[in-house]
């Protein structure tokens, strides 16, 4: 009788001898989509205990926001130990041993996509068949503990590679070039939220979602006030107005006696009627700036109400008056 | 004149829009002045139509949008409820005080007597101030004298919305407030942010005078006030500046002045017996006319630019404060935890948020947490958080079911298809196959025929020419040629007997037959031939016999 091809000696030589078992062209020495998703996930520390990632609350005291980088070493553990899970002897170790690098580069691919699995804007078979290729990047982000976050869910939160002006353009040329991807944001809690970055931002910007046009006042120990706002709804700076509340309380703003209060500032547009007075009640939504000094992420915080809208006012342009009349003919 | 729509992010405000035709029957005239020859040709002819719009009733669809979000929850403490109306001419199309008109504010103050007014005010009520009531005949809504001014509409069911007449007062705008509070805006309709689905850009909006109450659930209502001029003052009651400091609730029980009554509220439910002789003490209300209503949850203190401003900003790990943990410089935190001997142990953690860039680890990977375990050689103590971060990996994907599973598929079929390409490699030590030159590839070929086709090819190359063409050989071996085996069987008497009995020469089969020797002749002339008869004779009977043959063969 012939012998046989290979003994099992020898397999298990080869074995040894290639830990990665098939080398990485096969198919079958890629990892399964469920797992290779799982472990992008945790590699943004998605489902991580929240005690895990801050250690201790007082790191991250009420209404405070913390800037920080990601280690990266910390990370690949835990993707190790999750592979571990069913690693029983030498064969999974140096299978696991043979993959590593595999693995790793994968996921330093995959993990760009997380974001958009976590939105279900993309499959993840259509992840893998367009992947952002490139070498890992640096990722830092920030952790934000405030009532802001249980409040405005859904703010807006961007990191740019550069200090960019108080009121500048998101949809501009010059910050969509210096923005840097969105990795992860996400409320941890109701009222943590955790946003990460590929990249070292030079400013991150948190903004007030636009909800369309609001009206408001700001309170402050039980005194309203607003903004001095001129014809185009610009703040123009100076001591707030405050606002005379009707003195059968029940939190009514005394509107009349308001507009007699506008009508003495000369810099404010004329009251005229309802529209020149809504525009000094406009909230408009605020742009809460974080700037870095000198490559080091020192934030400070700093910020500007951004005219999400434009106010061209209580038309004083004589053809759109002119035409506007002609409208109510 | 073409009116441009203001650019995208952009919008334009105006004071009112009003309609050019209020609501209502109308007659048209229209005549002709034509004199045909000197003699007038008058033509005339009447029509009559209405002009009619939202009176007691509106469409939700003619509602663009409303502030804050319908059954929203969040920090509206310091919005003013806001509603915007599609239809831009709408505040406008009915009359407020027409029959019996409002005066102008006392101070002279006011808006220029032309200025319209709206019919309309957004009020807020908090939960427990209001009741709704749906489908009521309006006659029973509002007061008789009004119901008069409004032409008496018979059959006219609506919804109303009813509060104590002290609370309506205290809310309600003035005149002069209602104006303020309503204008016109005008944006692209194609501003995602500004515009709504379907609409021309154009917006009544509509704007509440009443801020709600932090932590309560409030109701904004769009009423209309068409001829309620019994409830819109000229002149709104006094307001003034809060003093500083001093709380809402305080300041509700300091000031409260005659003009506003706390309603007793037991009066109105308490069913206990010996309270019931106060029950006829009815508080007055005021029902108005409902037309769109939404109710939202004010959660919560501060706006986003509060929260914003009061953050206290820093890099993880930021300790200078007081009350902070103790970390050391390289960020790691103190711990204390039972090692495995139960003892009480202080332990170095750092997570994975670092307040700066750290070199990625190059080993690895990493087969259990023991191996990630370190111990800092300044202190001597232990720094477990690698440690720590490969259990945590470790727990949440032992956690998933889905996941272990497909670990071991990804195991296991890379263990298959290794103890496949094993086999291959084996196989190609010995013989050439003819496969793809990718592994891939070659993983994937069904092996059977090629290793056949390789085998065959194996055995045929190399081997000599054959032997036994014809098989004689094989043929003489079968026991009935064989001359031994039927000398045997017949008990012949000798082997060349039997030889014979087969018809064989005693010749080795196969072997190579000498040639005949042939007899030598002298060349010889054609006429030695001819003149040989005999031979000639013995020729032509043989020619002869072979055509009778084939004659016969041939069947006649």
């Amino acid at each position: 009788m012939r012998p046989a091809w290979i003994t099992s000696k020898q397999t298990l030589q080869a074995r040894m001898a290639m830990p990665s078992q098939v080398p990485a062209p096969t198919p079958e020495a890629g990892m399964p989509a469920y797992m290779e998703s799982f472990l992008a996930h945790l590699r943004l520390l998605v489902g991580v205990p929240f005690e895990y990632l801050v250690p201790d609350s007082r790191m991250l005291p009420d209404e405070s926001i913390r800037f920080f980088y990601i280690d990266r070493s910390w990370t690949d553990r835990l993707v190790d130990g999750a592979i571990s899970v069913g690693k029983i002897g030498t064969r999974e170790q140096a299978h696991h041993q043979g993959n590593h690098p595999l693995v790793r580069q994968q996921l330093d691919v995959t993990e760009r996509g997380v974001r958009d699995l976590q939105r279900q804007t993309i499959s993840f078979l259509d992840l893998r068949a367009n992947p952002r290729l490139g070498a890992a990047n640096t990722i830092t982000g920030f952790v934000l503990r405030s009532g802001a976050v249980s409040g405005w869910p859904h703010m807006d939160v961007r990191a740019y590679t550069k200090v960019l002006p108080a009121n500048y353009d998101p949809a501009s040329k010059s910050a969509t070039d210096a923005q840097l991807p969105l990795l992860r944001l996400e409320r941890l809690s109701t009222g943590v939220l955790i946003a990460l970055f590929e990249g070292i931002p030079e400013m991150v910007v948190c903004e007030e979602p636009h909800h369309g046009v609001q009206f408001g006042v700001h309170e402050s120990g039980g005194v309203f006030s607003v903004f001095r706002r001129d014809s185009t709804a610009k703040a123009i700076g100076g001591t707030d107005i405050t606002v005379p509340m009707r003195n059968v309380q029940r939190r009514v703003l005394g509107i009349a006696a308001l507009r007699r209060k506008l009508k003495t500032d000369a810099a404010l547009p004329a009251q005229t009627g309802s529209a020149s007075f809504a525009i000094e009640l406009l909230n408009l939504p605020w742009r809460q700036r974080f700037a870095g000094e000198g490559g080091k992420p020192k934030f400070t915080g700093t910020g500007a109400f951004v005219a999400g809208v434009a106010i061209a006012p209580r038309v004083t342009q004589a053809d759109i008056q002119a035409a506007y009349k002609e409208l109510g003919k | 004149m073409a009116l441009t729509p203001p650019p995208k992010g952009c919008m334009y405000l105006f004071d009112f829009a009003t309609p050019p035709l209020k609501p209502g029957s109308y007659r048209m005239h229209a005549s002709t002045d034509v004199t045909v020859q000197g003699k007038p040709q008058p033509l005339a002819d009447d029509r009559f139509f209405d002009v009619v719009g939202p009176r007691f009733t509106l469409a939700p669809t003619e509602v663009a949008g409303v502030f804050p979000p319908r059954n929203g929850h969040g920090p509206f403490s310091e919005a003013l409820p806001q509603i915007a109306i599609k239809r831009r001419t709408l505040p406008w199309e009915r009359p407020l005080d027409d029959k019996k008109p409002v005066p102008a504010p006392s101070d002279g103050q006011g808006l220029p007597p032309s200025y319209p007014t709206p019919f309309l005010a957004l009020l807020l009520f908090e939960e427990g101030e209001y009741t709704l009531l749906q489908g009521a005949p309006l006659e029973n809504v509002v007061p008789k004298a009004v119901f008069q001014r409004l032409g008496s509409p018979q059959n006219i069911l609506c919804d109303a919305v009813e509060a104590d007449a002290s609370l309506v007062d205290a809310i309600m705008p003035s005149k002069e407030e209602l104006q303020l509070l309503t204008h016109v805006r005008w944006v692209n309709k194609d501003d995602r942010e500004l515009s709504v689905e379907g609409s021309d850009g154009w917006f009544a909006i509509v704007m509440s005078n009443r801020l709600p109450s932090p932590g309560t659930k409030c109701r904004a209502c769009l009423v209309s006030l068409e001829e309620r001029s019994d409830l819109v003052p000229a002149d709104p009651p006094a307001a003034s500046v809060p003093v500083p400091g001093i709380q809402f609730g305080q300041f509700l029980q300091r000031d409260a002045g005659p003009s506003h009554k706390i309603a007793p509220r037991f009066l109105e439910a308490s069913p206990h017996p010996s309270y019931s002789y106060v029950v006829g003490l009815q508080i007055a209300k005021t029902r108005l006319v409902l037309l769109h209503s939404w109710q939202f949850t004010s959660e919560g203190n501060g706006t986003f630019f509060d929260h914003m401003q009061g953050l206290d900003v820093g890099l993880l790990g930021k300790v200078d404060s007081h009350g902070q943990p103790v970390l050391a410089d390289t960020a790691h935190l103190r711990i204390s935890l039972k090692d495995r001997a139960g003892t009480d142990e202080t332990a170095w953690y750092r997570g994975p948020l670092v307040p700066f860039e750290l070199t990625r680890d190059p080993l690895g990977p990493y087969h259990s947490a023991d191996q990630a375990r370190r111990a800092t050689p300044e202190t001597g103590v232990e720094d477990v958080s690698y440690a720590s971060a490969f259990e945590v990996g470790r727990l949440l994907a032992a956690a998933d079911a889905r996941l272990a599973q497909e670990l071991m598929r990804w195991r296991r079929e890379s263990y298959q298809q290794a103890a496949r390409s094993g086999v291959l490699i084996a196989i190609q030590k010995e013989i050439k196959l003819d496969m793809p030159a990718a592994l891939a590839e070659q993983l994937h070929t069904v092996l059977t025929p090629v290793v056949a086709t390789a085998a065959i090819g194996e055995m045929v190359k190399g081997s000599g020419p054959i032997a036994d063409r014809y098989g004689i050989t094989t043929a003489s071996k079968t026991p009935g040629m064989s001359a031994e085996a039927v000398k045997e069987a017949w008990g012949l008497g000798s082997l060349l007997e039997a030889q014979v009995l087969l018809g064989q020469t005693p010749a080795t089969p196969g072997a190579e037959a000498p040639a005949i020797p042939q007899t030598k002749r002298p060349n010889v002339t054609l006429e030695a031939v001819a003149s040989d008869g005999t031979s000639l004779q013995t020729l032509n009977a043989a020619r002869d016999r072979i055509l009778q043959g084939a004659r016969i063969r041939g069947g006649g």
